[in-house]
């Protein structure tokens, strides 16, 4: 039946927009964006053609303008750490409903960005039990220790083992479950999926090749202390053919556009590979700060796309790894702050969320959270420190939400990177 | 849709056995009943036309359910070379993608599995894809995996005709469609030895023409600085450019700066930005350069001061 709906729905879209042209007229007017009624819009009046772009970031304008109007409180914005718990608690207690089956191939995902949430707003709120859990349901994923897969059954896949990885880090040894993942295989598992043009396979056979590959498999194999130059081969020179023309990073190294999840991709990956130099960083730093919007205030992921608070973390962590690493700060940290406090909460629903009018998901809770943790935060690394060892230093010019200092090219929690890695200095078993 | 039978299949659990599993999903019964028969029979490896069925179905329900498309690709490579005629298998095998690719526009694992067919094709034809791509587009015109997946095909068929007129299209219905504008580059980018002179002054005026239509667009003026980087040793038309970008600024370089809220309002601070850009390539215009990003930094840019400030300050 759902098959049947979607095709007509298909076929309808078909036959307005092939078979009748265009989808709407194009008007050419001259917008005045102080209809809007806001005393802080600072654009002029512009000369601009109505369209789908427009459209959309108009509507997306009035509810998030008429949110900072209204939204002012003496005390400021501030985050409700205890509402938001309450929702990540439940994730946690209760089975989830039938509706949450499309997450079903990304399992570990879920897990992080719950288990995360929690740690990042307070890093005593995951508790022993807790992790006791995560850690029975990752190795009944994969009992063998990795590589792990969305699901019991399902292939191994380098999205899910990051995410696997990546929540095991924050499960601080408990049972001595870290030495009960079988690195050796990882890597031989890792090896495995390299592509002749320096990329990774998400999975064997049929899986994609892009910049998000290669993030996932050099942040699992630095964690882990397994990346070797076996396995780093060719990389750069697919990542440096990612940069576009207009700084920021595409999917594949054939100019694709660029986008905020692949340019966080990119550059936390030159920073584990410790080769910011061999790319433009100054056209990167332009382009992120050009995510940035004046009015919404916070980031969107491609030129003339909507604002979505996930980006304050692909965005801003993209920013934050250039500003630890001495290339200079380049967007507005307050700004940003105000709207992941203003937009992405709600009085009513507990979570974080994309935009006013979307609702809250675990996805974007832990991305808002980490985007925050990065506004309050300023960075700096000693030039020849890897960037596990990036510190957080608090922004003075920011009130704090006290959220636990987090390291911007692995998503975690400071202790926990540093924590994990030191646990396998040891280097690569035989 | 024909009916197979698999009553001889015991389907594999697909739940784990723990009492308090995190995260567990309340599956309804009848997916619980089609995904342990898809696990069964991937665990025999089965290749065979009730399998590839199942995996139909499958997707139909759970199309990131990446494990099955890749036990579909294992069934359709195993099942071609059965075929008698592998071409028309193949083709119906696309027909059937493209149904699941309308249903399905966000979705990661088609799109691999679409260049994965296409490998295996003894005969493959773009003019085939042409359509999707347009349907595809027709509905989310910035969908960013289709707009990868048409590159990837363009390298494939080693075949450009039909990008550039495409792209113009899609900017004249939408001016602001970065998708668009950053497909013209990749056009350009794999023509960059043989664009002759007049070409590349034809899209240069092409570019002019669109800001003119609307200067406050990022798009185009990104895409105007970096075609011109792209072929910096072929287009060599400086002033006239500086003097095209200094036509949406107002004059402001030459007004006082202490007091912003007597500066004029200007049509683009993109222009700003490329006019400062490109004054501190050049040690005899970086006072200009200095007073652009002072400009954008106090009035016309203000939520980016800090790079502004940064570009000072490397100025300095």
């Amino acid at each position: 039946m759902r098959q049947r709906v979607g095709r007509s729905i298909a076929r309808a879209k078909f036959i307005n927009t092939a078979l009748l042209g265009r989808k709407r007229p194009v008007m050419e007017k001259v917008v005045d964006l102080t209809d809007l009624d806001t005393s802080h819009t600072i654009q002029p009046l512009l000369k601009e053609l109505e369209t789908v772009t427009t459209e959309a970031r108009h509507e997306v304008l009035q509810s998030v303008l008429e949110i900072y109007e209204n939204g002012r409180n003496p005390d400021g914005p501030t985050l409700t750490k205890e509402f938001h718990k309450m929702y990540l608690d439940v994730a946690f207690e209760i089975s989830l409903p039938p509706q949450m089956t499309a997450l079903d191939a990304s399992q570990p995902w879920m897990l992080y960005w719950i288990a995360n949430s929690l740690k990042v707003m307070d890093k005593d709120w995951l508790s022993d039990g807790v992790k006791r859990k995560i850690v029975n349901k990752l190795f009944s994923i994969s009992s063998s220790g990795g590589p792990f897969g969305g699901g019991p059954g399902q292939l191994p896949h380098l999205a899910s083992t990051y995410a696997a990885i990546n929540v095991l880090s924050l499960c601080d040894n408990i049972d001595g479950c870290w030495d009960r993942i079988d690195r050796r295989r990882i890597y031989e598992w890792l090896l495995s999926l390299k592509e002749p043009n320096g990329g990774f396979k998400t999975c064997l056979e049929v899986g994609e090749v892009d910049t998000r590959g290669i993030y996932c498999a050099l942040s699992i194999a630095a964690l882990l202390n397994i990346l070797t130059d076996e396995l780093t081969e060719g990389v750069l020179g697919y990542l440096k053919e990612c940069q576009s023309y207009e700084g920021g990073f595409g999917s594949c190294p054939h100019v694709d556009e660029a986008h905020g999840g692949y340019t966080f991709c990119a550059t936390a990956s030159l920073a584990i590979l410790r080769s910011l130099n061999v790319i433009n960083v100054e056209k990167l730093l332009e382009w992120c700060s050009a995510r940035q919007l004046q009015e919404e205030r916070g980031f969107c992921g491609r030129s003339n796309k909507l604002v979505d608070g996930c980006y304050s973390f692909w965005v801003g962590a993209s920013a934050a790894i250039l500003e630890a690493l001495g290339y200079g700060q380049c967007f507005d940290k307050n700004a940003l702050r105000e709207y992941i406090l203003l937009c992405c909460q709600e009085k009513e629903q507990p979570g974080l969320r994309d935009k006013p009018g979307a609702h809250s998901d675990f996805y974007h809770t832990n991305y808002c959270l980490l985007g925050l943790a990065v506004t309050e935060s300023l960075y700096t690394c000693a030039s020849n420190d890897p960037p596990h060892k990036i510190k957080c230093i608090p922004n003075r010019q920011i009130v704090s939400s006290e959220l636990t200092d987090v390291n911007p090219v692995y998503g975690l929690p400071t202790e926990n990177v540093r924590r994990f890695i030191h646990y396998f200095d040891s280097g690569l078993p035989p | 849709m024909e009916q197979y039978d698999y009553s001889d299949i015991k389907p594999l659990p697909i739940l784990t056995d723990q009492q308090d599993e995190l995260c567990r999903i309340m599956y309804t019964e009848d997916y619980k009943q089609l995904m342990g028969l898809a696990r069964a029979l991937i665990s025999v490896n089965e290749l065979s036309a009730r399998a590839l069925q199942l995996t139909a179905q499958v997707i139909d329900v759970a199309p990131a359910f990446y494990t099955i498309w890749n036990y579909r690709f294992n069934i359709t490579r195993h099942m071609m070379t059965e075929s008698d005629d592998t071409v028309s298998y193949l083709n119906k095998e696309l027909d059937w993608l493209d149904e699941v690719t309308l249903n399905n526009p966000k979705n990661y694992q088609i799109w691999s599995y679409r260049q994965s067919l296409l490998k295996l094709h003894p005969s493959p034809s773009f003019k085939r894809e042409l359509p999707i791509l347009k349907l595809m587009i027709d509905d989310d015109s910035k969908n960013y995996h289709v707009w990868s997946y048409r590159k990837w095909c363009c390298l494939f068929f080693n075949n450009f005709q039909h990008e550039l007129a495409y792209t113009s299209k899609l900017i004249e219905l939408d001016i602001y469609n970065n998708s668009a504008w950053t497909h013209r580059m990749f056009y350009w980018v794999n023509f960059k030895d043989v664009a002759s002179e007049v070409e590349l002054a034809d899209e240069l005026q092409y570019t002019m023409d669109k800001i003119q239509l609307v200067p406050q667009n990022i798009s185009s003026w990104t895409y105007f600085r970096g075609f011109q980087e792209l072929f910096h040793n072929k287009i060599q038309r400086e002033s006239e450019v500086v003097q095209f970008a200094t036509s949406f600024i107002a004059s402001v370089l030459s007004l006082p700066i202490d007091l912003p809220q007597d500066l004029p309002e200007i049509e683009s601070s993109y222009a700003l930005e490329f006019l400062a850009n490109h004054w501190s390539a050049d040690p005899r215009t970086q006072d200009s350069a200095v007073k652009a990003y002072s400009l954008l930094a106090i009035k016309y840019d203000p939520i980016r001061k800090n790079l502004w400030h940064h570009k000072i300050n490397k100025l300095n």
